[in-house]
């Protein structure tokens, strides 16, 4: 079937004021922490323009500040500043080479940051404090706001003179835009505040300065909230209100959607796993009845299918893919090819994307190890696209044996086959993944199987061998003769000092979720982890009709949850399965009926009655095999390793580490 | 005075005994020693200090704890410059070394951490490789390397990091050096392999230094003092000079605490370690001492030959000149509150400092010091810190100040703030700033309120720092609910109506959990309610997230997390589940908010929305930013005029 027919909407191309989008599928603006020093980089041009080689129908860029006082995190591109235009055009040119159209988002932050970088005090239009940056802003003046207005125009120039075919205002998640449309945070009681059409001002009077600073050449589009998913805060009837004021003004070319503020109901604008896809269409859907300007959709797009459904039902004309394009590059080209699974499908897991963002670390993905690399990446790719027979040329080919089929031993495989070796890769149990299985059956973590199901799929495409059911013991493993040998051996449970041997109501979480332990009645989860493994199996085991309390030496259960994303839908279902969570709390003794922990802060002892406990706590290595290989004797066997079995870490530890070791052959 | 007595070490003489020890200030670039650097410690040459240590290089590419930490091989035309400045300045220089192992980070590396034993890191849980020993020989090789390429770079001494967030410490403590092997046999051998290729590396003529954590506050499996005194013994002949510092992966923030705890902490650790080894050995103490009495006296009672003084030189880069001038009175307080020149945080926060702003921005910066071309006549009106540094920076400048102060006293909100539990010392910011307004002639005019009418008659420039107000409030509040904003509360805590408090934080700063620690003393029944999981949520940057929360469960303070406030009703309060919205209710006699304050900006309007601000009555925020813009209107103020 061919991609025309597979996808009615997707590949067809559609007009945006002067500006023809070659298909609908749109690589929206979100942070990467890529800019230096304030500055656009090459890690920019070679993120934008591999997605452009991946067949994206419209790029639009992160934010570019418009004033000095805008300042919210370290690694903002200063819009404001000439010195971007040379970046702006490394960034055009490196997309317009594929045909690529690519818009400049622009945005000042408003209230929604802090003084910390800038040394200014934060603007906004009232003196209410951000729920997360949390500091006062200053109340602008007039002649503040209309800095502001010369602001975004001053820098929609620069981006024109960048080479960008249009401009994005971001008034929708982080903005001062927004902070005057949101009844929530504007308490103003002169023509800027009140009424919708008052709190809309500030919005038209950017849209008029910048198409006089860009003219009719560039397209202008606006990203409009459609729920805040605050108290007090903007709704639908408002958003679809103001994108007809926007309409009426005629100086627009599309509009944009999002949901949530960035510093409050962040979770529901970059969600997670746990939230259904096309979430959000409830709002291109109620815009595109209002208004006739081409609308965008947003929120948790990760399949082409998904998507041209969206545009066939009419809820949008265009659809964001971010995360899916963020995970495979080549999202957009794989569809048309009709190799739709082939794409390497976004878990939405938020660990190396999201998760890095609000660390002020560069933009990664758990699956993906080039994502944020593309500049620094030295390697010669045959092809593009499909992973095919992909392969590096001029190499002496090796006889490469992996050791173990979880994300580690998986990505190795096929890092190495790409360089042109010969792999085999060997694994114990009886199908690949590794602890990954165990992970992703737990139902609202499911999707994170599809790690392994794109690793196993990229390995079958590149005619990796993979032998379950294989013990590889130090023979096993020389009797297949390799030149190298990448250990991917991974970690085993392993007990504290205080579980006494031969308990069997004692067990690792793993135990459960690979379905050796069944614990019932009252259970203790032990949280040592702080990431998913103690609240997903709390939640399976409070499902299964458990009582379920989960402690945690630290100071919050599952801490980082929050990294993810997934801390505030956590609360909500502990809440509604009746788990308890008790936090400052060390395991020290258990005999039989009774846990005792120490409540550190104070000292005390407390005990917890209960029929099981169940350990997230830190496995222990499995490098036996790697140690007894590095030591056979003749120089002519090379040994790697990677994930698990050096340090037990999350999966982008062993995929970024498996990548290394197919590299190092 | 004996601490401003030379100080000879292998052959070097330092001018006096006070340090400006190693940390954290995230001025690199990328991962050099930036000339952002060279301007920040330059600043403290000028200011007097004997030693300058370098922010900690990192001395193999297994470590890279945080962003900006320095590398050593990207160092050496950094630490050249440095050099450079400084020496010409009259101080020594010395250039930190050390590995993070385990305490370090893999974010950046993106490869995994190496450490004696398989310890997790307390706050990422991440869990590091267990080093072998090719691992260790390339570290110990590390350092050596780094010692001879800073010798080569024209330092004056290295010093090797086995205090907080080192590897070295974690092959010394038995917290974190499970081994059997022999580094694990011998927790010595690995600190001596370093120490041995470190003088072997920077040669005979170059001071070699160790930081050594003398106390880990966790006796189970830790160094204790007792321990420390054999460690110190051990490896007294590989150096020239022990710092004394405590702390371990349990305990970071006790290494460099705020001020809830007492200045001084560790001079009973340095005495021991002197008595121990101070005949072989040099010994400098550190552990907030900040005051030039208190360090002279440890130094006069041979507790130590030499004292860190580093946040007290943050807090003035002229703390020694100071003191040798015999003006120690003039030396502006650090106040030991962390709040900005704490900076091992993922934000990348460039060193500073709430009294004095212009700490770690030297590069930027326009100089306060000089005197104005045409001296204007400036009538400032509020007296809290704000107002008190505009009329000192003015004054101190050549301008003719008075200023006007509604209240009969000054300080305005930090004297308030002061009275929180542990925040006394804020108090001295107030303290200085007033006896400096003094000395430089400022004229003040206590109990006048200003008009707008007034300010139409005024000849000269005018800066409004009229502080804040009271908030919005964001709840409901039945008629005869008594609630009170956290100053009012503070203002005279002892008289709050008898009965059970509720505390309302939406902020998590530290003014909530003082209010609340400071009526547990008083042995008040106290909720803090706050819609976060943690209560004092903002307090990591400063160190106190962790030990705010044991003091409070401690005390008995009880904990509404994850509350919003809704209702204040006669009696009790309603509070919502922030993510279930159950609600319940708690009873309550009084309630205090403390909450976002508004700007009192009731002046500035009233006189036409012109005239420049500075501080709260801009939007209130904290001392840094009244500081800061304190300065900024006064040099707008001559650009003007």
């Amino acid at each position: 079937m061919t991609a025309t027919a597979r996808y009615r909407h997707l590949f067809t191309p559609l007009r945006v004021g002067p500006v023809v989008v070659p298909n609908r599928i749109v690589f929206s603006a979100h942070l990467t922490n890529y800019a230096q020093d304030g500055l656009p980089s090459e890690q920019h041009a070679a993120y934008y323009a591999a997605r452009a080689a991946g067949g994206a129908g419209l790029i639009v860029t992160e934010e570019h500040s418009t004033h000095p006082t805008d300042w919210p995190y370290e690694k903002l591109i200063h819009g404001f500043h000439p010195e971007v235009i040379p970046g702006y055009r490394r960034i055009t040119e490196a997309v317009h080479r594929h045909g690529t159209p690519i818009f400049a988002q622009i945005n000042h932050n408003g209230g929604q940051a802090s003084s910390m970088y800038s040394r200014l005090p934060v603007w906004a239009a009232s003196p209410v404090g951000d729920p997360l940056f949390r500091e006062v802003p200053k109340e602008v003046d007039r002649r503040e706001i209309a800095e502001i207005v010369a602001g975004y125009a001053l820098v929609a120039e620069h981006c024109k003179a960048g080479g960008f075919d249009g401009i994005e205002l971001q008034c929708s998640h982080s903005s001062i835009v927004r902070g005057f449309l949101s009844p929530a945070v504007n308490v103003r009681s002169d023509e800027y505040g009140g009424s919708l059409g008052n709190r809309a001002r500030l919005l038209l009077q950017i849209t008029a300065a910048v198409r006089e600073a860009i003219g009719r050449d560039l397209a202008l589009g606006v990203r409009l909230c459609g729920d805040e998913l605050i108290e007090g805060g903007t709704t639908i009837d408002d958003a679809v209100e103001v994108a007809r004021m926007v309409e009426g003004q005629g100086l627009t070319d599309y509009v944009n959607t999002s949901i949530g503020v960035a510093t409050a109901s962040l979770f529901m604008i970059e969600a997670s796993m746990q939230v259904p896809p096309g979430y959000a269409l409830f709002i291109p859907s109620a815009l595109r009845k209002a208004i006739d300007l081409p609308v965008v959709g947003v929120g948790r797009f990760k399949d082409p299918v998904q998507a041209d459904r969206a545009l066939a039902e009419g809820h949008c004309d265009l659809v964001g893919v971010v995360r899916g394009q963020i995970a495979d590059a080549d999202f957009a080209a794989k569809a048309r090819a009709g190799q739709v699974d082939d794409i390497r499908l976004c878990l939405s897991c938020n660990q190396e994307c999201v998760g890095r963002m609000g660390l002020n670390r560069w933009l990664g993905c758990i699956e993906n190890p080039r994502t944020g690399r593309e500049a620094h990446d030295d390697r010669v790719e045959a092809a593009v696209g499909a992973a095919g027979a992909s392969v590096r040329l001029g190499v002496k080919p090796k006889k490469v044996v992996v050791v173990g089929a979880g994300p580690a031993g998986l990505q190795a495989a096929s890092s190495a086959t790409r360089q042109g070796h010969s792999v085999v890769v060997l694994e114990r149990e009886d199908r690949p993944g590794g602890q990954v299985i165990g992970a992703a059956s737990v139902p609202s973590r499911a999707e994170f199987g599809d790690l392994v199901r794109n690793q196993v799929r990229d390995c079958r495409q590149l005619g990796v061998e993979i032998r379950c059911g294989v013990v590889a013991d130090r023979d096993v493993v020389l009797a297949l003769e390799p030149d190298v040998v990448v250990v991917a051996t991974g970690a085993e449970p392993q007990r504290p000092y205080w579980a006494p041997e031969g308990a069997t109501t004692i067990v690792d979480v793993r135990d459960v979720v690979e379905g050796r332990a069944w614990p019932t009645g009252r259970v203790v989860v032990v949280d040592e982890l702080g990431f998913h493994q103690a609240t997903s199996v709390a939640e399976l085991l409070a499902d299964r009709g458990c009582e379920v309390t989960v402690t945690t030496p630290g100071m919050v259960v599952g801490q980082d949850l929050g990294i993810t994303l997934d801390l505030e839908h956590w609360q909500v279902k502990a809440a509604a399965k009746g788990i308890g969570q008790r936090t400052d709390l060390v395991p020290m003794s258990w005999d039989g009926a009774q846990l005792g922990l120490l409540h550190h802060p104070t000292g005390q002892m407390v005990d917890i009655a209960c029929d099981w406990v169940v350990l997230a706590v830190p496995p222990r290595p499995m490098e036996e095999l790697y140690h007894e290989l590095a030591a056979v004797p003749g120089a002519r066997l090379r040994v790697h390793r990677a994930g698990d079995c050096v340090a037990p870490r999350r999966a982008h530890a062993a995929v970024i580490e498996g990548e290394r070791a197919g590299e190092l052959v | 005075m004996k601490l401003l007595e030379p100080l000879v070490l292998r052959g070097r003489t330092a001018r006096n005994r006070i340090v400006f020890g190693p940390h954290e200030t995230n001025l690199g670039r990328s991962r050099s020693v930036s000339d952002r650097h060279v301007a920040y410690y330059r600043r403290r040459a000028v200011g007097g200090a004997g030693i300058v240590v370098i922010e900690e290089a990192s001395v193999h590419p297994s470590d890279w704890p945080y962003e900006r930490c320095p590398s050593a091989t990207a160092s050496v035309d950094g630490w050249r410059a440095v050099a450079g400045a400084c020496r010409a300045e009259g101080a020594l220089v010395l250039a930190a070394l050390g590995h993070s192992g385990g305490q370090g980070s893999s974010a950046y590396s993106q490869a995994p951490l190496w450490a004696p034993s398989r310890v997790p890191e307390v706050n990422t849980r991440e869990v590091p490789k267990w080093m072998e020993p090719a691992d260790v020989r390339a570290v110990v090789d590390g350092f050596g390397e780094a010692a001879r390429l800073a010798a080569r770079a024209g330092v004056d001494g290295v010093e090797v990091n086995a205090g907080q967030h080192s590897l070295i410490r974690q092959f010394l403590s038995g917290l974190t050096n499970h081994r059997t092997d022999e580094w694990g046999q011998d927790k010595l051998r690995f600190a001596c392999e370093v120490l041995t290729a470190v003088r072997r590396g920077a040669g005979d003529e170059v001071i070699v230094g160790l930081r050594l954590s003398c106390d880990e506050l966790a006796p189970w499996a830790g160094i204790t003092p007792d321990t420390a005194v054999e460690v110190a013994l051990g490896l007294a002949d590989l150096v020239d000079y022990v710092t004394v510092v405590r702390g371990s992966i349990y305990t970071v923030s006790a290494t460099r605490p705020d001020c809830h705890t007492e200045p001084g902490f560790n001079v009973d650790l340095a005495r021991a370690v002197t008595d121990a080894v101070g005949g072989r050995v040099a010994v400098i103490a550190q552990g907030s001492i900040v005051d030039p009495a208190m360090a002279e006296e440890a130094v006069a009672a041979g507790v130590c030959v030499a004292v860190e003084m580093t946040r007290a030189q943050i807090a003035d880069p002229d703390l020694a000149r100071k003191v040798a001038a015999g003006e120690a009175h003039l030396v502006r307080p650090c106040i030991l509150c962390n709040q900005a020149c704490q900076v091992r945080d993922a934000r990348n926060p460039i060193v500073s400092c709430v009294v004095e702003p212009s700490s770690g921005h030297e590069w930027e910066d326009p100089p306060l010091d000089g005197t104005a071309v045409s001296p204007a006549d400036v009538f400032v009106v509020g007296g809290g810190v704000a107002g008190l540094e505009t009329a000192r920076v003015a004054a101190s400048r050549g301008h003719r100040v008075t200023l006007a102060e509604a209240t009969d006293h000054l300080g305005g909100m930090v004297r308030v703030a002061s009275r929180g539990a542990g925040r006394d010392r804020l108090a001295l910011a107030a303290d200085w700033l007033e006896s400096e307004c003094d000395r430089l002639g400022v004229k003040v005019e206590t109990a006048r309120e200003v008009t707008a009418e007034e300010l139409d008659g005024v000849a000269g420039e005018v800066v409004l720092c009229t502080g804040s107000r009271a908030g919005r409030r964001t709840y409901e509040v039945d008629g005869g609910a008594a609630v009170l904003s956290a100053a009012e509360a503070l203002a005279d805590i002892a008289a709050l109506p008898e009965g059970p408090v509720v505390v309302w934080d939406p902020i998590g700063g530290p003014i909530g959990i003082s209010v609340v620690e400071a009526l547990r003393a008083l042995g008040r029944d106290v909720h803090l309610v706050t819609p976060d999981l943690i209560a004092g949520n903002e307090l990591s940057r400063t160190g106190d997230l962790a030990p705010a929360n044991v003091r409070l469960q401690a005390a008995g303070a009880r904990l509404e997390r994850r509350s919003l406030l809704r209702r204040v009703r006669t009696g009790a309060v309603d509070v919502e589940d922030r993510f279930t919205g159950a609600s319940r209710t708690i009873g309550a006699a009084v309630t205090i908010d403390a909450g976002y304050r508004l700007p009192d900006d009731a002046l500035w309007r009233a006189s036409g929305e012109h005239l420049p601000r500075a501080g709260d009555a801009v939007a209130p925020r904290t001392i840094h930013e009244a500081v800061l813009e304190a300065r900024r209107r006064v040099l707008e103020l001559e650009t003007r005029a």
